[in-house]
């Protein structure tokens, strides 16, 4: 179809403390769209994160960022090609927001930061709208707005692929609807965005590629099935859910009788 | 149920009747001494006086020097192990050949050795008080040092003389030292006392003040101690020394020859003692304790190397000798 | 308050700091005018005793003390970055124990001197508590900081034995050089400890902004492009020889390197690019000005380690009470 893989899993096979996270997975992620992982609590969505970033190493097998193995990228290379935004942040020590904006461009900045670097991260919180926050000590702030900082210091990274865990937690619903609109704009700027997300309707909605992540597996829904089919979520959820018709597709309502 | 109650109460009466047995072995002999120690504590020993432990080697020293050695049945380890080792062999053969019992060293001592050995009496340092309260409790008597200067010694000897029964020889020995005293002072004629400014071997700055041992060693040379601070031990700031302006410096014995790192010390090259490369090392612990009646010896080294002139006829190895053979009757 | 007036002010204090204290001192052969017009004639003077005195002894204690203080304070603000943990000090990976160890070996019996053998057992402490703590991926915080105080605890022990079968006088020396001594100062101390010192607060300058990423967490710092790995290792390595080299010349300096750098983020906040330098020339002029005190008021030398504390700590508790660190 012409669209190119920006990752590719070959293989993979990852234990930790002796128990079997994945096995045999192979598959591949495509450039410039938005992709959801889905999946229960506890069925490694996080995991998978971590090994495409390369902070966890594989067991067995192996990842391809660009055609290149992972292991042959140095740091420096590697943080060029993918971004990682955790869950959740904390900081020992009280820095100043655009400090934090700061180190995201470590791979630009050769001994210390030069005054185009400090306007970099200006223009950047200036882009993501929390320039008012700029001076702020970052401890200080709200989990949704240190979520939005973590956010911008990425988007200052500018790497090609963002790999974001769960960036809508802590955030209400002006911010995530804030964050969802950049993930938007990131894209048409051609960026790759994947995202782990708990709730499937936000990925139903916005998403254009769905993986599902499940009994040591990784995968999408089988061709000609989509991904909000009755049959097909229930095996991935394991549990009871009501569905509303919205657009063309299905919205999941949890059911508790 | 009854069995353990009963097993419990033999087993503390067992206990009760072992803590009882020790403090009742010492009453048996009839013959008693009552002696003064530094602690102006009064002593009651068994007398004669036949099995001593003695835990500092100076007081050792002291007994050899009396002839009492024979009634010596335990130590302190660093008879052995020290640089007095060469000398002490020479004194005694079991000595040489490691028999007598070594129960311990300064504050690391076994009670257990010690009362194993069954002594009339136990030598200490009265700063050990720990030791000495469970040596006491044993129902041994401790006879407790403290020496803080020269009378010290002599009282020292005047009480193992009693307790040995040797107040003949102790009695001599010390008016030979006091003898040496006056001469060292009546020799010398000029009132123009020689500055001197001691240093123990582990650093240029460490030295001894007014009220102490090397004090008194460096007035009976007839001359004047620099540091005028009151301690026994005192580490003093790098600048005073030069400030003192000392005319003899005094190094207290090490194996190293530490006196080239003072002459070679930048810092120190417009001092008295150093310009006039008056910087003396003594020669050995065993030959220059000034917690025995041998501080003769440093004292006259010291008078000798301050006042070269009048003491021109005096070879000090022959003076060490001279002494030597007075206090211990022997050549070593 | 005027960014350029604030800079001058950053450096101009130390010198002031340096050039006073060299006037004082317990010495009262020569004035302060004496002193005056020896330093800005170029170290010319008739007078043996104050050049004596002045240059050979002066000069090199207050070098030797301002280079410890600020080495000290430098080395602990970077493991407290590195490690993103506010109680570490650089004492905490084993170096401390195992300098005094060091040095308790060289007085006791060895023939080496004592600022070799204290260096080199610094940096096996140091060594092993890496060894011990390293996995394949990365050194977390909590597993290093148990090591070091486990490699703390064996040659603690071990100096224990060595005092044991010390005898008094040995003691006291081990005991006195463990409680930090700058009384001994002399140029061939300075010589010896310059260039490890020198080369080691060097490197930590460099990392001066890499410190910010790092202190914001290890994989975030992993994930934008630094080797966390290699970058922890080289400044665990420049605080080593820093403070080793420190520690060897003038023994054990306690809880200096812990405190300095909290009283630095008070006054300058938490950013690594002005608090590394600020660290070393406050923890520099801070040391100083204690070691300035014991000099004026004492005749006797007390260990500086005492005064640092005694005068040190009240300070600190006093800025906790008046200013909310920060910390959650």
């Amino acid at each position: 179809m012409g669209i190119n893989k920006i990752i590719s899993v070959d293989n993979l096979s990852f234990k930790y403390n002796n128990k079997a996270v994945f096995e045999n997975v192979s598959i591949n992620i495509f450039q410039n769209k938005l992709t959801f992982i889905l999946g229960e609590n506890g069925s490694g969505k996080s995991t998978f994160i971590k090994l495409l970033v390369g902070l966890l190493d594989v067991t067995e097998g192996n990842i391809f960022l660009k055609n290149k193995e992972i292991k042959n990228y140095s740091f420096i290379e590697k943080s060029k090609i993918i971004g990682l935004l955790k869950q959740s942040h904390k900081s020992v020590f009280p820095f100043n927001v655009v400090d934090v904006v700061l180190t995201g461009l470590t791979n630009k900045i050769k001994l210390f930061p030069t005054k185009k670097d400090y306007q970099l991260a200006y223009e950047t919180l200036e882009k993501v709208g929390i320039s008012y926050l700029s001076e702020k000590n970052y401890c200080e702030l709200s989990g949704g707005e240190q979520q939005l900082v973590m956010i911008t210091r990425l988007i200052a990274q500018d790497s090609e692929i963002f790999i974001l865990d769960e960036p809508t937690a802590h955030l209400d619903l002006c911010f995530q609807s804030k964050l969802l609109s950049l993930l938007k704009s990131l894209l048409s700027e051609g960026k790759t965005i994947i995202s782990v997300v708990h709730d499937p309707n936000l990925a139903f909605i916005y998403g254009d590629d769905f993986l599902f992540v499940d009994n040591k597996k990784v995968f999408r829904v089988e061709n000609g099935t989509e991904p909000w089919n009755e049959n097909f979520i229930k095996s991935i959820y394991k549990s009871s859910f009501k569905q509303i018709d919205y657009l063309g597709k299905k919205l999941i309502i949890p059911d508790f009788n | 149920m009854r069995n353990y109650k009963t097993y419990i109460s033999i087993f503390f009466c067992f206990i009760f009747l072992c803590c009882n047995n020790e403090s009742k072995k010492s009453k048996t002999n009839s013959d008693f001494i009552k002696v003064t120690d530094f602690r102006n504590k009064e002593i009651k020993i068994n007398y004669p006086t036949k099995k001593v432990v003695c835990l500092i080697e100076s007081a050792l020293s002291g007994i050899y020097m009396l002839k009492a050695e024979n009634n010596i049945v335990g130590i302190s380890t660093n008879v052995y192990n020290g640089d007095v080792f060469e000398q002490y062999k020479l004194l005694d053969g079991r000595i040489k050949n490691k028999t007598i019992p070594t129960p311990g060293n300064w504050d690391f001592i076994s009670i257990e050795n010690i009362a194993a050995l069954k002594p009339d009496l136990v030598i200490i340092w009265a700063s050990q008080t720990e030791a000495i309260q469970s040596i006491e409790n044993l129902g041994i008597p401790v006879y407790a040092i403290m020496i803080n200067n020269t009378n010290d010694i002599f009282k020292e000897i005047t009480d193992f003389g009693a307790i040995f029964n040797k107040k003949e020889r102790a009695d001599s020995l010390i008016s030979f030292a006091k003898n040496e005293i006056e001469s060292i002072k009546t020799t010398i004629k000029t009132s123009d006392k020689k500055k001197v400014y001691f240093v123990w071997s582990q650093g240029k700055l460490e030295t001894s003040g007014k009220k102490s041992t090397v004090n008194e060693m460096i007035e009976l040379a007839c001359c004047e101690n620099v540091c005028n601070l009151p301690d026994e031990h005192i580490v003093v700031n790098a600048e005073k020394i030069i400030e003192w302006n000392p005319d003899i410096i005094l190094m207290w014995y090490s194996n190293q020859n530490k006196a080239n790192e003072i002459l070679n010390f930048e810092a120190w090259q417009n001092i008295n003692a150093v310009k006039n490369k008056n910087v003396y090392q003594l020669p050995s612990t065993f030959y220059c304790d000034l917690w025995t009646l041998k501080f003769l010896i440093p004292v006259k080294m010291l008078a000798k190397w301050s006042y070269p002139q009048e003491f021109n006829s005096i070879n000090i190895e022959e003076y060490k000798k001279e002494i030597i053979k007075k206090l211990y009757d022997k050549e070593i | 308050m005027n960014k350029t007036f604030l800079k001058i002010l950053f450096y101009l204090i130390p010198a002031i700091v340096i050039v006073a204290s060299v006037f004082i001192g317990s010495s009262t052969l020569f004035s302060k005018k004496e002193i005056f017009e020896y330093i800005f004639s170029g170290f010319q003077t008739s007078n043996q005793t104050l050049d004596s005195i002045i240059f050979n002894i002066r000069i090199p204690r207050i070098l030797i003390t301002f280079m410890i203080g600020g080495t000290l304070a430098m080395s602990g603000n970077s493991l407290q970055a590195t490690l993103k943990n506010p109680l570490v000090c650089p004492y905490i990976l084993g170096l401390s124990s195992g300098a005094a160890f060091g040095a308790a070996l060289s007085l006791a019996y060895l023939t080496i001197p004592i600022q070799i053998s204290a260096f080199v057992f610094g940096f096996i402490a140091v060594l092993l508590t890496y060894i011990i703590s390293m996995k394949k991926n990365n050194v977390s915080t909590v597993t290093i900081i148990l090591a070091g105080v486990v490699v703390s605890g064996i040659f603690t022990a071990l100096l224990t034995i060595v005092q044991f079968f010390s005898d008094p006088f040995k003691l006291q020396s081990i005991v006195s050089w463990t409680m930090g001594n700058l009384h001994n100062s002399s140029w061939e101390k300075f010589k010896i400890a310059f260039i490890p010192i020198l080369v080691g607060t060097t490197i930590l300058y460099f990392y001066k902004w890499k410190l910010n990423a790092i202190a914001l967490g290890d994989e975030e710092a992993k994930t934008s492009g630094i080797n966390v790995k290699r970058d922890k290792l080289i400044i665990l390595f420049a605080v080593t020889l820093a403070t080793s080299s420190a520690v060897a010349i003038s023994g054990v300096i306690g809880l200096f390197g812990l405190i300095i750098p909290h009283i630095t983020r008070m006054l300058v906040g938490v950013d690594n690019r002005i608090s590394m330098p600020f660290n070393f020339l406050f923890g520099g002029s801070f040391l100083l000005i204690i070691d300035d005190f014991s000099r004026s008021f004492f005749d006797f030398e007390m260990p500086i380690g005492v005064l640092t504390m005694l005068i040190g700590a009240p300070f600190f508790i006093y800025l906790m009470k008046k200013n909310n660190i920060g910390w959650e």
